[in-house]
């Protein structure tokens, strides 16, 4: 019982600490763009893809972000079995820009590209993101990998969980499609 | 005598001082506790839009304004989100600055994204800044499908399929003006959360006097002179009172 806690703790330490090391940075802000983001994930330029949102892809996306997606398509980059997504998802009020490159059915990085909200920015800190390396979809379409929070970060938190989950099942789909090909 | 003369002409001006300024002491009293308590009143959560009183600032509105699309109509409300007809249709950071519309799709150009849409209203994607989008593009237009994004840095080729993005030559297109919205229904949602003045500003413009411009600061500020006159008036009455009664 205690180790979460601990664990919880002494991230939460360290996210502050990189934080208060670096004051320079806000904690708001556009930190990479899409384009950049994708060139730094794949050597070569990725192939940009198209996944159209069926009504069954909608009913179970609705399930994990707990609302309905907008949009009738996403877009994302493959190369080989790598793929990486960017996706917005609301924290408190604000839209989160979140970079997610999964390979093999595993998160291979989680980036936050931009971050609107006054508080809970700590999320973008690596010592953060880490957490979600390995980490894939459970039968319940939830992260097999239980992730710490940051204090005063919950829905921030709870978003960047959310659109891991996403990316996952996005990617699972396209797998789909290729071994349907 | 002297000294009695010189408290009547001192009580008859103390007088003549208090009842000229008594309106106004009352007023800035009650405005000054008011607004010493405005937290706790929470004053500056009350919103007033009356008409009037956004004219007397400033701040008459613009008709709220659309594009019409095979009469649909897209706007943008004043909550930052893009409207088809009565349904939100996608975030749209102000100015919505054209629409136009090809046979596929209508694409919607705010201020750092274009939205398509389909022509039943339906978000298809949003292609914004963040995801490559050039800086600067106030303007989308169309020639049959072909679409074009034009900026201070020149005409773009827009491609919705692969988002490509090429430079070309200034071409004739077109794109949708805007009009008022004709929908009282629309421009009532185009029109949410627009401008409005906190009770709290308007208190402290009455109390300064900056409600009715310069005059009224000058007003407030003769007000505050002659209550310092009348405290010295008001003192001086009181010492020669207590000299007279001395002698």
């Amino acid at each position: 019982m205690f180790k979460p806690m601990l664990k919880a703790l002494l991230l939460t330490g360290t996210v502050l600490l990189t934080s208060l090391s670096s004051p320079m940075v806000m904690g708001k802000g556009v930190f990479q763009s899409g384009p950049d983001f994708v060139a730094e994930v794949f050597e070569q330029q990725g192939n940009a893809k198209v996944l159209w949102l069926t009504n069954d892809i909608r009913q179970q996306t609705k399930v994990i972000l707990g609302r309905p997606v907008t949009g009738l398509r996403i877009r994302y980059h493959q190369h080989g079995n790598k793929t990486a997504w960017i996706l917005d998802e609301i924290g408190k009020e604000m839209p989160i820009t979140i970079g997610v490159v999964v390979e093999a059915n595993k998160i291979a990085q989680v980036k936050i590209l931009a971050y609107r909200e006054s508080r809970g920015g700590e999320v973008r800190y690596s010592a953060y993101t880490r957490q979600y390396l390995g980490a894939a979809l459970n039968d319940r379409y939830k992260l097999d990998q239980s992730i710490d929070g940051i204090t005063g970060a919950t829905l921030s938190v709870w978003a960047v969980n959310k659109v891991a989950a996403l990316a996952l099942y996005y990617h699972s789909l396209t797998e789909q499609t290729q071994a349907d090909q | 005598m002297d000294v009695k003369k010189t408290i009547i002409f001192n009580l008859r001006w103390h007088r003549r001082i208090g009842l000229s300024v008594f309106f106004m002491v009352i007023f800035l009293s009650v405005t000054g506790f008011v607004l010493n308590h405005s937290p706790g009143l929470k004053l500056s959560k009350v919103d007033l839009s009356s008409n009037w009183l956004l004219s007397w600032y400033g701040l008459e509105q613009e008709p709220a304004e659309g594009f019409n699309v095979d009469e649909n109509w897209v706007y943008l409300a004043a909550d930052q989100q893009l409207y088809f007809n009565q349904n939100i249709v996608a975030g749209c950071s102000a100015p919505l600055h054209s629409v136009a519309a090809t046979e596929q799709m209508i694409l919607a150009l705010c201020s750092d994204s274009i939205v398509m849409l389909s022509h039943s209203g339906q978000l298809i994607e949003s292609f914004s800044q963040l995801q490559g989008l050039p800086a600067n593009i106030d303007r989308v237009a169309v020639d049959g499908n072909n679409i074009f994004l034009t900026g201070s840095q020149g005409t773009n080729q827009f491609d919705p399929d692969s988002l490509n993005i090429t430079a070309i030559d200034q071409v004739r297109a077109e794109s949708i003006s805007a009009q008022p919205l004709p929908d009282k229904r629309f421009s009532e949602i185009a029109d949410t959360g627009t401008a409005s003045i906190s009770l709290e500003t308007v208190i402290l413009d009455l109390h300064s006097g900056r409600f009715f411009g310069n005059a009224g600061v000058l007003f407030v500020d003769i007000i505050g002179l002659l209550m310092c006159i009348l405290s010295i008036t008001g003192l001086w009455a009181w010492v020669n009172h207590q000299r007279l009664r001395k002698q």
